[in-house]
């Protein structure tokens, strides 16, 4: 099925919005990438990504309360969903199976 | 994070573009985000680098996923609202009975002359349509240099050895189609005769132009010389029977053969006629100068069929070298040829010597843009109107919009709306249609003579597109009103409600509105004293009385042998043609003493003219018919030119006009031998030497039936092939200036509609203003204020309105008069206040009429009635 299938960055995106459990909004996770991954993260394109996420049932996302700062705009809170922990639990262990059938000396940096 | 810092900010307008593109769910989140974003780059980069990576973002932002959807209609069940939208547009138009009644009158008036227009304009452009090869036929079109200037003279027309030298000599060019004008009169059968009208044509005419064949070979059918082609009515009118071929015509007693039949030219085709001769009879008869005269191009034309891959700069070069060549030969024509496409012909430039009549390309776009103004005014009547009451529906939008309407669905339905009042204003328009149509067709002699109005499956095609645009045009700006309404200031109360902007906006329409009517009114005033004052103007001799026969090729003193015995004929002249009535004639004259030769204008008269038509003779005495002595009677104009010192020291000079030696005999006073047009020449009356084509009777009669009766009778004694054509002198004049009294109807057909028009939009005004204001008024008349004094208050406003467009209405109908119609003229009336002034007071005063009356209903109302509602 197309539409459940996770894209690379999707994943990371939806991983990052587990690392950040309740702080989970655009700009954070934006950050983190950022942070983690050391390559510039475009709002717009994080905003699609989520967007995208939540139509395939693997994020929810409700509004927080509203704050003085951002000139008293809400943020939008996500986190994890059911299908998107599955989802990334089978990413991983198909992952890890295909790390599995990797000899050892094949990966080793010389 | 100082927030209340209020240079910190994003840039405006960034934030406002977010706002504009960013779909509604997204918003809040995203800009906050972007805050955040920004606030935190103020900190790092600085303020200035801050709003720049905002705009960046920003911009960023403009992506699929974010971006509103753009829908205007809803489409699950568009169906189910489009039905409510005209339930709802019906129940609000039979609430409204007096605004529905004035919108839809008005835009069906409106609309009627709209369909006029759209009518017109596509017949007019299915001109020449029909030719196969129309996009690569052009014709050769003559442009005269006048040797005493810069100025030159478009004609239609090109010599015929033009034609041949460019059949001839120029490359790219598949076939060259020359006709003469000249093949006109009467063509013999063995008992009967019939006048017809035709052109000498050359063979390659059925090659150039698609005239199917009844009968015949295209190819050779004007080969040989004498052949002649009939047109289908033409044979059927003749022979009864379109099976002709190889009977025999004659014309001027010369044989012709009918060598093939063809269809009657459509009544789209810019060249009409009846029959058509073979061009190669004229080199057998003895006015062959017309095929190799450069300077005989007045009523000969050439179209030529270029090749498929032509290069039409190629071929005009190869043209205005063969125009310099013969220019250099000839001493009496200097001429430019200009090559020109098909369908620029009809409509076109306007040009001497028309092959037919042609709707000047000027005449085309006046029409479109008189109508165009016409179905503005109209839909700024429904804006208006619909805008002022856009009030009483807020809380109907109100209700929808809260209910979850979106801004697109409530455009939708007022644009609905105004389309159903236009799709109703049709059937109106379409039965005003009919009734106007023969006036518009009577009203100028360009559109009889091309023009038909007929309807076909394509114009009620347009008619319907047409219809639904001008429902969309007239509902489109009280839909976008309506539309911004906010549904809190509504549900707050319409009270507190402002359309501040609207009331500007109707302020200005109404106002365009009446400068037009102004305009339209004054200048129907202007041209009509114009008009009049063309028709008394004092020629300086008198046509009262004087009827004028066509001789039709009759002999002059058989007829006039025939009219004598007429008792109420009082006098009988004969002349060439008539005076005053647009036609003129002229050739240089030269007085042996004298060094320059001069224009001069001339008629051809026989010796009872001057006293039939009771010019004033200064010196001498009229002319005779004794040809022994040439003779001739000049003007004072002629004197002054000549410098001849008085009328008595004129009398005996010798003249070289028209190639003889005249001798004057007699001098009269300046007249008008032009029209208003024309100022004042050197003229000259000169013998008839057998060119008389007209006889003017004198008559004096107390029963002008009868008269007529023995006119026509004593006719028929002496012709009985052709009937009488005789009209008065007046009538002539009359007949001269159609142009003048067919703009006149025009400007006034569109005066009358209008002023109607604008008349219905302000009556809907001033009885919206008179219902709003109702209980103000009662309270001000409860206090003690008079009718009069409320009548002004409420008639207040719109007076500024008429001011300021009478301000704006009366200089430019004066110029628009100055610089269109009265443009050429050299004798124009004087224009005052109350030309000026008349037109404008009448629509002023019947406007003022129209808001006094629903002023004073007002006032007068008893204040109880509205005052107890509450």
């Amino acid at each position: 099925m197309k539409g459940t299938n996770l894209g690379e960055f999707e994943e990371v995106v939806l991983l990052t919005i587990a690392a950040l459990l309740t702080e989970a909004y655009s700009v954070a996770i934006c950050d983190e990438i950022e942070r983690i991954t050391d390559r510039k993260v475009k709002l717009g394109v994080v905003h699609s990504v989520l967007n995208r996420l939540e139509e395939k049932g693997f994020v929810n996302s409700q509004l927080g309360e509203a704050t003085k700062v951002r000139g008293g705009r809400r943020k939008r809170y996500f986190e994890v969903t059911h299908a998107g922990k599955a989802t990334l639990q089978k990413v991983k262990s198909q992952r890890d199976e295909l790390w599995k059938l990797i000899p050892e000396f094949n990966l080793k940096m010389i | 994070m100082s927030k209340l810092n209020p240079h910190i900010a994003p840039p405006a307008f960034a934030s406002r573009l977010l706002r504009w593109f960013c779909h509604s769910d997204f918003h809040e989140e995203l800009a906050g985000d972007l805050e955040e974003n920004f606030l935190k780059n103020t900190e790092i980069y600085g303020l200035k680098k801050a709003k720049r990576k905002y705009t960046i973002e920003v911009l960023g932002l403009l992506r699929p996923s974010v971006i509103k959807k753009v829908r205007l209609f809803n489409y699950q069940n568009n169906t189910a609202m489009f039905k409510n939208y005209t339930l709802v547009a019906f129940r609000n138009l039979s609430r409204n009975r007096l605004f529905s009644a004035i919108n839809i009158l008005g835009l069906a008036m409106s609309m009627a002359v709209a369909l006029l227009a759209i009518v017109f304009v596509t017949e007019i452009y299915s001109f020449d349509e029909f030719h196969k090869n129309k996009d690569r036929i052009y014709r050769v079109n003559n442009i005269v240099i006048k040797p005493d200037g810069e100025l030159s003279v478009p004609y239609a027309s090109t010599s015929l050895l033009a034609a041949q030298k460019i059949r001839e000599q120029v490359p790219g060019i598949e076939k060259v189609a020359s006709f003469f004008k000249g093949f006109y009169g009467d063509l013999k059968t063995e008992n009967e005769t019939y006048s017809i009208e035709g052109y000498f044509a050359s063979k390659e005419f059925f090659e150039v132009f698609t005239f199917p064949m009844v009968q015949g070979n295209p190819e050779t059918a004007l080969t040989e010389p004498y052949s002649l082609v009939l047109t289908e009515s033409t044979a059927i009118k003749m022979f009864n029977s379109t099976d002709v071929l190889g009977k025999t015509l004659l014309r001027r007693k010369t044989p012709y053969t009918i060598t093939a039949v063809v269809k009657d030219p459509p009544r789209n085709s810019h060249l009409r006629f009846d029959v058509l001769g073979a061009q190669s009879t004229l080199a057998s008869e003895t006015r062959n100068s017309v095929l190799t005269d450069w300077n005989s191009m007045w009523s000969s034309y050439a179209y030529l069929l270029v090749s498929e891959n032509r290069n039409l700069e190629q071929i005009q070069a190869s043209i205005d070298q063969i125009a310099k060549e013969e220019n250099a030969k000839s001493q009496s024509l200097n001429a430019k040829l200009r090559i020109e496409r098909m369908s620029d012909i009809f409509p076109g430039e306007d040009r001497w010597n028309e092959v037919g009549t042609v709707m000047p390309n000027q005449r085309l776009s006046a029409m479109i843009i008189l109508a165009l103004i016409v179905i503005f005014s109209a839909c700024f009547n429904y804006a208006n109107l619909s805008i002022a009451r856009s009030l009483k529906r807020a809380k109907e939008i109100g209700v929808r919009k809260v209910v979850g309407a979106k801004q697109g669905q409530i455009f939708t339905q007022f644009i609905t709306e105004s389309i159903l009042v236009s799709l109703i204003s049709l059937i109106l328009a379409f039965f005003l249609f009919r009734l106007i149509r023969p006036e518009f067709l009577s009203l100028d002699f360009y559109i009889s003579r091309t023009t038909t109005l007929e309807l076909t499956t394509s114009t009620y095609f347009y008619f319907f597109l047409f219809t639904v645009l001008i429902g969309f045009l007239a509902g489109c700006i009280p839909a976008l009103v309506m539309t911004n309404f906010k549904p809190i200031s509504i549900m707050k109360g319409i009270a507190n409600m402002k359309v501040s902007e609207g009331i500007n906006i109707r302020k200005i329409l109404i106002g365009i509105q009446f400068v037009l009517s102004m305009g339209f009114a004054i200048l129907v005033t202007l041209t009509y004293k114009q008009y009049q004052f063309a028709l008394n103007f004092d020629l300086g001799y008198e046509t009262e009385a004087i009827l004028n026969v066509e001789l039709q090729g009759n002999d002059f003193d058989i007829v006039k042998s025939a009219f004598i015995q007429i008792p109420e004929i009082e006098g009988i002249s004969g002349s060439a043609f008539m005076p005053s009535t647009g036609s003129t004639n002229s050739d240089h004259a030269k007085i042996e003493s004298k060094a320059d030769s001069v224009v001069v204008y001339s008629i051809r008269i026989n010796e009872d003219y001057i006293q039939n038509l009771k010019h004033e003779i200064l010196a001498g005495g009229p002319i005779n018919d004794d040809l022994q002595k040439k003779q001739m009677i000049v003007n004072e104009a002629f004197l002054k030119q000549f410098e001849l010192g008085s009328p008595i020291d004129a009398i005996g000079q010798i003249v070289d006009y028209y190639n003889e030696n005249r001798e004057i005999v007699g001098v009269i006073e300046d007249f008008h031998y032009g029209t208003i047009y024309n100022d004042i020449q050197p003229f000259a009356f000169i013998q008839s030497e057998g060119y008389l084509n007209y006889t003017n009777l004198k008559i004096r009669s107390k029963d002008m039936n009868s008269t007529m009766a023995k006119i026509a009778n004593a006719w028929n004694s002496i012709d009985s092939n052709h009937d009488l054509q005789a009209s008065f002198f007046d009538e002539d004049i009359e007949r001269t200036y159609k142009d003048l009294s067919s703009s006149m109807k025009t400007y006034g057909l569109l005066s009358i509609v209008a002023i109607s028009i604008s008349i219905l939009g302000l009556l809907g005004m001033a009885v919206y203003t008179a219902e709003a204001r109702l209980k103000e008024l009662t309270i001000r008349k409860v206090l003690g204020a008079s009718v009069q004094s409320l009548v002004s208050l409420l008639s207040k406003n719109f007076v500024i309105i008429f001011i300021v467009s009478a301000a704006v209405a009366i200089p430019t109908s004066y110029y628009l008069f100055k610089n269109t119609i009265a443009q050429n003229m050299e004798y124009t009336i004087n224009i005052g206040f109350w030309e000026l002034g008349s037109g404008a007071i009448l629509v002023i005063t019947t406007a003022l009429l129209t808001i006094s009356s629903q002023a004073i209903k007002a006032a007068k109302a008893n204040p109880s009635e509205s005052l107890r509602s509450e």
